[in-house]
């Protein structure tokens, strides 16, 4: 089964699924699989932190990092995923041209993963992060692969 | 620059189907003090079409009334006159932004639903700076790359050396600047400006990508700008160019606004351009007055 993961979304996948996500510009496409039980989520987040607005994150905790991170990790873990296993992967968290704080979300995005990431002893396996192109992620759940598409070109991660 | 490139692109925008001057009309109404509610349905009559589509819109959840509105006049009473021009461009607007736009790699809707999006974050950041918002915001954000309709297949035509030139870290206007002699905010301030809009607006479209060249800085024109760009950041309407365009320090100076406020707005925006795009995808045979013929 084909899955889309909107804005703001998390989807999770089991053997045979594909979880995609478009246009990821300076959001958080965050990729958590487990091989032995093959389930995997792709979460899109939008912000990095829910207390920029607690009453959307409560509605809907996949648009931020912080809320969004925490909750497709116990939805793997209540899938069969087991912590020693799982392999994590980030995408997008771009940027526009200059050196404009204001606009550096993508830079805060990933901030936020890897702070929360070091905290509970994960590290990152892959990243496709910065720059300023949007990608899109295609993520098969069978094989673990992540092809990341940016324009006409093709990357596994 | 191609020979004669320049004059073909101007001739396109001559020939480019006019979207029919309701929005034009409906606007000159409502800021006359003498106009009625009965003046503007008088107009709509004749338009079944752009009056469906109004309807649809004032019933989306974006202006949560609690009862169903059934006609124009109803509409006008209940919303005021401010919201009501922006909600007729909106109806007229719909069936030329809906379109694929090639040269950029936007597929059907995207441009639609990118438009949508920046109105909708330039109203809200307006509201969050203090900034009285009035129809034109809305309206000018809506428009604001109406020059891509026009550029999309010169730009497909040169893209390897619109490309070429945007891969030196130029951002992407001002690469189809120096490779096609014009860029899809000045097309579509051209556009704007032949169809009488108002001298505002034309300008904010005009420097939505630089709003710093422009002669006098108004917050119209920034606040179209910072809305422009968080929406290709968080992906609507995002198309080959990406992110490679330059945010201004000194609009958002000028606004006097702050990250939490961007933020902010960021997670406000999705849930409402989804609300107000989607009220056309229900009814696609509604759209306005079909567009004249003659252009491309």
């Amino acid at each position: 089964m084909r899955h889309v993961v909107q804005v703001g979304d998390m989807k999770i996948g089991i053997d045979g699924d594909v979880v995609v996500t478009h246009a990821l510009g300076s959001c958080l496409g965050f990729m958590l699989y487990d091989p032995v039980a093959r389930v995997g989520g792709l979460l899109h987040a939008m912000l990095p932190l829910s207390r920029i607005n607690p009453q959307k994150a409560e509605a809907n905790p996949y648009m931020f990092v912080d809320t969004g991170v925490v909750r497709l990790f116990n939805e793997i873990y209540n899938r069969g995923g087991k912590k020693s296993r799982l392999v994590a992967k980030a995408a997008g968290c771009g940027r526009p041209i200059g050196n404009n704080e204001m606009f550096k979300i993508g830079e805060r995005n990933y901030t936020v993963l890897k702070k929360l990431l070091w905290k509970n002893n994960i590290l990152l396996d892959a990243e496709a992060v910065g720059g300023t192109v949007s990608r899109t992620v295609h993520f098969y759940i069978s094989s673990g692969k992540i092809i990341i598409k940016t324009g006409q070109q093709e990357t596994e991660l | 620059m191609k020979p004669g490139r320049m004059d073909k692109i101007i001739s396109d925008v001559k020939s480019f189907p006019s979207m029919s001057n309701m929005p034009v009309k409906i606007l000159k109404l409502i800021d006359d003090p003498q106009s009625s509610a009965a003046k503007i349905e008088e107009l709509l009559r004749y338009d079944p079409g752009i009056t469906a589509n109004i309807l649809k819109l004032t019933n989306s959840a974006y202006f949560g009334l609690s009862s169903r509105v059934g006609s124009v006049r109803q509409a006008i009473v209940l919303l005021g006159w401010r919201h009501l021009g922006k909600l007729v461009v909106a109806s007229c607007v719909n069936a030329i932004l809906d379109k694929p736009v090639p040269g950029y790699d936007l597929p059907a809707g995207e441009l639609w639903r990118h438009s949508i999006a920046v109105s909708v974050a330039a109203e809200l950041l307006a509201k969050e700076l203090g900034i009285s918002a009035n129809d034109e915001i809305f309206t000018a954000a809506l428009l604001h790359d109406l020059g891509k309709l026009v550029l999309a297949n010169y730009v497909r035509e040169d893209l390897q050396a619109i490309e070429t030139a945007a891969g030196e870290g130029i951002p992407f206007h001002a690469a189809e600047r120096r490779v096609l002699g014009t860029d899809h905010a000045e097309i579509g301030a051209r556009l704007l400006k032949s169809w009488s809009f108002p001298l505002s607006l034309v300008k904010a479209v005009r420097w939505h990508h630089d709003p710093d060249a422009a002669k006098e800085p108004r917050a119209i024109t920034d606040l179209v700008h910072v809305a422009n760009m968080l929406c290709l950041m968080i992906g609507i309407g995002v198309g080959r160019e990406g992110l490679r365009y330059e945010p201004s320090q000194a609009a958002a100076k000028r606004l006097g606004l702050k990250t939490r406020q961007l933020e902010f707005v960021a997670s406000q925006t999705l849930q409402w351009a989804n609300e107000l795009s989607e009220v056309f995808e229900a009814g696609q045979a509604n759209v306005g007055s079909p567009p004249a013929t003659g252009a491309e």
